[in-house]
Order: C-alpha cells, then structure tokens, then sequence
C-alpha cells in the first residue's frame, strides 16, 4: 500500500515530529470487509508537539448501524446505548475530517481503518486532506524485522506491541481506548528511536 | 449532544486509584482527565519534551525515574502513580531537581493553571501536595552536601612530583633517593610506566628482616605490578582500595598510566580534618584547657559546613551535645591532673538542651555535680573549685553562662544523691512557679562524665517517688501559659524589637512547647528519656497519646529546629531562634501555621488530660 505525499508538500521543509499535528484514529467494526461491513463506533484523540492531549479524546456511535448483533467482534455496546447517544455517520465523518484536515492521520493498521472511511468519506463527499498516514503497525513490523528474520501476525496485535514497550495494560477494549493505546504505541516508538531531535514524519511513514 | 465525557475510562480508572484523587469526589479525577497531556518519556527525548518553559504536575503511569538534585544524589525514585514537579508548582521557584530515566515510560502532563484550579476548588487536594513536600524537604534537605572530601579528585590530594628510580638501581639506592626526597615510598618505573614500588615497610620487612644485602636489585624486594589509582579518580575510590588491601600507598597515573606521584593514607586522612566527629576525638585528647578552647573555636565554622550535610537535623543537636560533653569531660580530666584525684565519688550531669541533645550555637550552659552522700565537709571545696574551672572554661569555649545559674559553680547545683532528691521532692510537691521552671529543666538530664552508679541510684529513687496529680496539673498549666504566636484568622502575632522589626520566636513559642509536651507525657509514663524525639518514640508504647497526635508533634518538631538551625546558619540580623515570616516562602509559611496549629491543639489536649480539676 503506497500512500503517497501531495506533491506540494516536497517542497517545504520537511516537517519535523516534535512540531507536527497528529490524529490518531481507531474504528469499531461489524466486519473486515469495507463493501460488506459496517463501522460501529469512531474515536480519536489528537497529539500536538509529541503530547496527547486527553481533551481532545472523542468518542462517537454511529446510530444508522444496522447489523450489530451480527458483527463478529463483540464492542460491548448495545443498541439501546446507540438509540440514546448515537449519531449519524456523515455527522460523525465530518466532524473527523474537520479534525483530520491538513494533519497527519495515525491508525494501528491502517489498511483496514482508511480502507473504511475512505469509503464513507467518497460516499458522503467529504473531502478529507490528511498530510500523510503512520501506521503503528508498520512501523513495529520495521523494527521487528531489523532484528529478527520473519514476525508473526500475533506478535503485530495492539496489546503485544504496547507489551514490548511496557505500556500498561488496557481492560477497556473500545475504539477510544483502542485510539489512545495506539497513540500511546506511537509516542513509545518515536521515543525509543536513536536520534532525537531530527525525527522527520517521512522517518514514521 | 455533547462529548466531553469522552474521557478515556482506563486513564480515568487510574488517576481515581491515586492519592489524592481517591479521597476527593469523582469531579476531580475528570478534571485531572480532561486536561492533562500524554508523554512517553526516555533518555533520548526527555530534553525536547520535558523543557522548563511550562511548569507542570507529573504523574508516572509507567516506567521508572529517578529524581535527582543538584549534587547528582537520588531523591527519590519515581515509579507508577508517582508525583514530581509540585514543588516548583508550589513555591513558584526554579525546578531544582532533574529527572534520569531508568525505564521509559508514560507520564502524565498537568498544567500550572489546571493545578492551581484544583487546589482552590479542593482544599485536600493542596494539602496533600503540601504534605509530600514537606515530606520532601524533610528527607531531602538535610541530604544536600558542599564538596566533600571524599568527592575530591585524587589530582588535588596527591604528593605533586613521582619520585621514581630505574629497575636497574639497587636497594640502597632506593632508601637514599626516598631519604632525599623525604617521602616513605618509591616507585620503580620501566620505560616511564608503572612497574613496582618499594615502601618503608618493605625496607624494613624484607631486607632488614629477612638480611638481605641492600646492594641487591631493588626489583627483588618491591611489590610487582602495585594497585594505583588514575588522577581523575575520586577519594573515596582511593580510600577503599587502600582498605580493601589493606595498603597505605597507591601510585597515581595519568591516562597514558605514566606515574604522576603517590597518594598515602595519611594524605587522605589530613583530609578529614574537618570532620566533627574528628573533632570531638581531638578534644578528648587535648593536653590542656587552652587546647581544649582553641579546638572549641571550630565549632561554628565546622557547623556551617556541615549543617547541609547530615541527613536528619536532630543530628546536629546530637553533635553539639557530643562536643560539649567531650569539652567537660577533657576539662575535669586536665583539673584532675592539675589539682590530683577527687576525694570522693562524683559525676557530672547536664539538663536542658544539652541533656536533651538538642544544643544549638546559642544554648547556654545547664549541668551540676552529683557527689558521694559520704563526702565530707570540707572536702566540698574541691568540687566548687573543679565546678568552677570546668565551667569557667566552657564559657571561654563559646558555651554562654546560664542566666540561671544553673551550672556546677553554683552551689545549689552541687550536691549529693540525697540532696538532690531533696530539691526534686520539694519542685514535685509544691508546685510554684519558680518549682515549675525548675522541673522543666531538671526533668530532662543526662549523666556525662564520672561515676555513673551515682546517676543511676539519683534516676532509680527518681522514677520511684510518688509524682502527684497537683503535680501534673500545675505542669500543664504552665505548658498552657505560653501560646503559638497565632492570631485570629490564622494570622502570624509577631513580636517586635527596638528597631520595630517583626519576628517569631521558635524556640519559646514552638520548639519549647512540644519539648514540654513530650516531658510531661514521658513522666507520666515514666519513659526515662530526655531526648524529644526519643520520648515520643517511647510514648507510642502507650496509649496515652495517639500515634496521629505523636507523629504531628514528631512533624513539628522536625519542621521547627529545622527552620531553626537554617536562620542560625544563615546569621540573620535578628534575636537568636527568631525568624521574620517575611523571609520565608509562601509554602515554608503556610507550613509554619500548619505546625503552629497542631502544637496548639496538642496543648489544649494535655491541659484537657492533666489540668481539668484545677482549671
């Protein structure tokens, strides 16, 4: 999967980590498959200059979801919680491009999460310009394989990943804590990186 | 439809399992989650991410850090659902600690402003910060050190030029160039590196001893391949290699290890000159009273290098103790000497401060003579004589006289068991005022120097007479007498001098007070100690007093002689053991009216307990 940089960016300096705005993204799905499936549930929290900031944590339900009971991972969430608190979808996208714009969008495998909204975000015309996408996952996956031949599928799990870091343990599996323990991820990778001061975004994507 | 409960329940369940947050309503823990930022913090990026520009509360959520001072000594370690950062938050000073990570880790940013928030809306949320402060300052403080000796570089100790002969030289040849250069070893040196060194002791072992002709290579008898250390090197690196070989000698190299001199143990032990416990050694063995005084004279400035240096401040009281009893035993030894053997049994004690090892630079003289119930009369002359010298001598050694009179060359403090016990009696009896002074002071003392049974048989018929409740009633009464310079609406009461400056007098108005509530909860009890601390230590065996109230006594005590000795050090212009409140911090402030209100609700309780039917 390429994701490639708008050609106007080459140009400017390149953007430097510590001064960048990210927005890490985790969806709550029905299913795998972005024709098929539904998304239940989005969350996202920002990191401004290499901090997260709690406050801008959010967390939505999609109130048009259709085949809860069917989803295959169980989220915990019921319908009568959707019915009280839920919203529309193109609400909730809009209100995540509006966050997502002109920043850097950070997933946990992003294949899956970017395959979905970029499927809502055609669907409902919502233009959406992230700078660039991390992938945590990826990026664990580089790190991995610098140091050992081949890296199993259950070694790339969110949960594993923050292990290796010492990260503590989340008991909540829902997309906020999910987005958090990702951005978290990030912060661990980047600080674990032998050069400090020049971490260019291009070093994460 | 709002979303600003998108609070993250795992974080939130974590800040609410913490101290404060678990004693304070739910609200707070919000509000700590809804503001506060994230960071992974390593070795690597600490520098970018925790800059000083913005003050904040830390929280660990994992990893390790140490917390580490000017001087480069640990603080603390801070593991999870560890604190730093609250007292720069707190007093508004510079951060004076640093942070080196151990394990990387998440911490928890909150801003000034939102911590400043919480501790206006929670009054408990403050006072538990204050709390770990002071806590801090305690274990802390006293931590910090000037240079020590030990710390010194060997560079700045070593004997400057290497006196070095060739391995071709012979015995004799070593002993002569060690003569001419006046030095106690030789290094032997190949092709100008390191290769043995011959000693004064290896001379006289293994050449005069074993006979061997001193015309032989001095390569026989030296040590091959010796232990030496590098110039960079510090003291104590030098000190415990010397200890560990038991070796008085070590070679000092230069990075290219090419022999720069020689350091030796007494190099290293000149260097403990200045240490105090040194000094009270000295004392012990001065060979005469102006000897004694001379030694005296570096009392203070021995102090003022050492006060930052001992990890617990009732240490110095300790020490000071420790040097007057050293000085009044050593005088009474050279009056001996002078004036021949005493005619009857004796021994010194002290009172007071000095009984209770809480002495500063500015405590005077309280000590007496206990003398055998067999002495005759004119035998007492002797002892006016020695009571006479001894103190004498203290005062020319910086000891002020006691403006009551309360020393040895008064004769009201000279006596026998007998009639001393007969001078308590009368105080425990009839509690005058005068009686009542008098208690406070005799009550706290200590056996110094001479005959101890006489101490013990004074202490044993002591804790047998019958103290009464009239007694007790009139001690706490008298404790109730002085109050806490505290106002209505917890304002500071100053006192004022002729130049109309405004100070606190922490010795009378503090200090002294939970001395006397220590006194009389340890006669109650009948703990037979004089030392503060060690009597509230002893009182948590009895149910007299909680262990709350003991600890904030043992708090304020703390917290008081601490303030107490940093304004002697200092040397302000103001009345000894007096502060102006203006010359503190707003924390050290509001630490003074914590400690100034639990004494007095301490002293209410004792008048309550002791007092009742006669008030």
């Amino acid at each position: 999967m390429r994701w490639l940089l708008p050609s106007f960016m080459r140009k400017e300096r390149e953007p430097l980590w510590l001064e960048s705005e990210l927005v890490v993204v985790d969806l709550e799905l029905t299913g795998l498959d972005p024709n098929q499936h539904e998304i239940v549930s989005v969350a996202w929290v920002e990191i401004n200059r290499g901090q997260v900031a709690l406050q801008s944590a959010q967390y939505r339900l999609n109130k048009g979801v259709k085949d809860l009971e069917q989803s295959p991972i169980y989220h915990g969430i019921s319908e009568p919680e959707i019915e009280e608190k839920g919203e529309c979808l193109v609400q909730i996208l809009t209100a995540l491009a509006s966050a997502l714009n002109t920043k850097t969008l950070v997933c946990h495998n992003a294949f899956l999460d970017w395959g979905f909204l970029q499927k809502h975000f055609i669907q409902y015309d919502i233009s959406v310009q992230p700078k660039c996408i991390i992938d945590t996952l990826k990026l664990e996956k580089k790190r991995l394989l610098r140091a050992q031949e081949a890296v199993r599928q259950e070694q790339l799990t969110l949960p594993a990943c923050r292990a290796r870091y010492g990260l503590p343990t989340y008991q909540n599996h829902n997309a906020l804590s999910d987005a958090l323990a990702t951005a978290e991820l990030l912060l661990a990778q980047v600080g674990h990186l032998d050069t400090q001061k020049s971490i260019k975004l291009r070093n994460l994507v | 439809m709002t979303h600003t409960h998108s609070a993250v329940t795992d974080v939130l369940d974590f800040v609410t399992q913490q101290l404060p947050f678990s004693t304070l309503p739910a609200s707070c823990a919000h509000f700590f989650v809804n503001h506060a930022k994230v960071v992974y913090i390593t070795s690597l990026n600490q520098a970018e991410l925790l800059s000083s520009e913005q003050k904040y509360l830390y929280l660990v959520r994992s990893g390790v850090f140490d917390l580490v001072d000017n001087s480069g000594e640990v603080v603390t370690r801070l593991g999870e659902g560890d604190y730093f950062g609250y007292p720069s938050l707190l007093t508004g000073e510079d951060i004076q600690n640093h942070l080196e990570v151990q394990t990387g880790g998440l911490i928890f940013l909150l801003p000034q402003e939102d911590f400043d928030f919480l501790r206006r809306e929670y009054p408990a949320f403050e006072q538990h910060f204050v709390r770990a402060h002071k806590k801090r300052l305690l274990s802390s403080h006293y931590k910090e050190r000037g240079r020590g000796w030990s710390e010194r570089k060997i560079s700045t100790l070593m004997c400057r030029t290497a006196v070095t002969i060739e391995p071709k030289a012979s015995v004799v040849e070593a002993a002569k160039t060690m003569h001419k250069a006046g030095v106690s070893s030789v290094i032997i040196t190949e092709n100008g590196q390191l290769s043995g060194i011959v000693t004064d002791r290896d001379l006289r072992n293994r050449v005069l001893a074993a006979e061997l002709d001193p015309h032989v290579s001095v390569t026989k008898v030296m040590t091959r391949d010796p232990k030496f250390i590098f110039e960079n090197n510090r003291a104590f690196a030098a000190l415990h290699l010397m200890l560990k070989h038991n070796i008085h000698h070590l070679p000092v190299l230069n990075e290219e290890r090419m022999p720069l001199g020689m350091v030796t143990s007494t190099d290293l032990l000149r260097q403990q000159k200045h240490d105090p416990v040194q000094l009270i050694g000295q004392i012990y063995k001065a060979n005469s009273h102006q000897e004694v005084v001379h030694l005296a004279k570096e009392i203070p400035a021995l102090l003022r290098g050492f006060s930052n240096t001992v990890e617990d401040i009732s240490f110095i009281g300790t020490l000071l103790s420790g040097l007057t009893d050293a000085m009044t035993s050593r005088l009474t030894e050279l009056f001996i000497k002078q004036q021949g053997e005493p005619p009857c049994r004796f021994c010194w004690i002290c009172f007071g401060s000095q009984a209770r090892e809480e002495q500063t630079l500015h405590s005077d003289q309280d000590n007496g003579l206990i003398v055998s119930n067999s002495i005759l009369p004119h035998q007492r002359a002797y002892f006016a004589k020695l009571g006479e010298f001894v103190t004498g001598h203290l005062i020319s050694c910086g000891i002020k006289a006691c403006p009551g009179g309360i020393m040895a060359s008064n004769e009201l403090c000279r006596g026998t068991v007998d009639e001393w016990l007969m001078r308590f009696d009368q105080w425990c009896h009839t509690p005058t005022p005068q009686a009542m002074l008098n208690s406070k002071i005799f009550f706290d003392r200590r056996f110094i120097f001479g005959d101890q049974f006489l101490y013990q048989a004074l202490n044993a018929q002591l804790n047998n007479m019958q103290k009464q409740d009239i007694f007790f009633a009139a001690m706490a009464t008298d404790i109730s007498a002085n109050s806490v310079p505290m106002g209505l609406f917890q304002q500071f009461k100053l006192q004022r001098d002729k130049r109309k400056h405004g100070y606190l007098d922490l010795k009378t108005r503090g200090v002294a007070i939970v001395n006397d509530l220590a006194r009389i909860y340890a006669l109650k009890c009948g703990v037979a100690k004089a030392n503060t601390q060690a009597r509230l230590e002893a009182l948590k065996a009895f149910s007299i007093l909680s262990k709350e109230d003991i600890y904030n006594l043992q708090d304020c005590w703390r917290f008081l002689t601490q303030l107490r000795f940093k304004i002697q050090i200092e040397d302000l212009d103001l009345p000894p053991n007096c502060i102006n409140p203006e010359h503190l911090s707003s924390l050290e402030r509001h630490q003074l009216k914590e400690a100034f209100h639990l004494i007095k609700q301490a002293q209410q309780a004792c008048v309550f307990k002791f007092a009742r039917g006669s008030l």
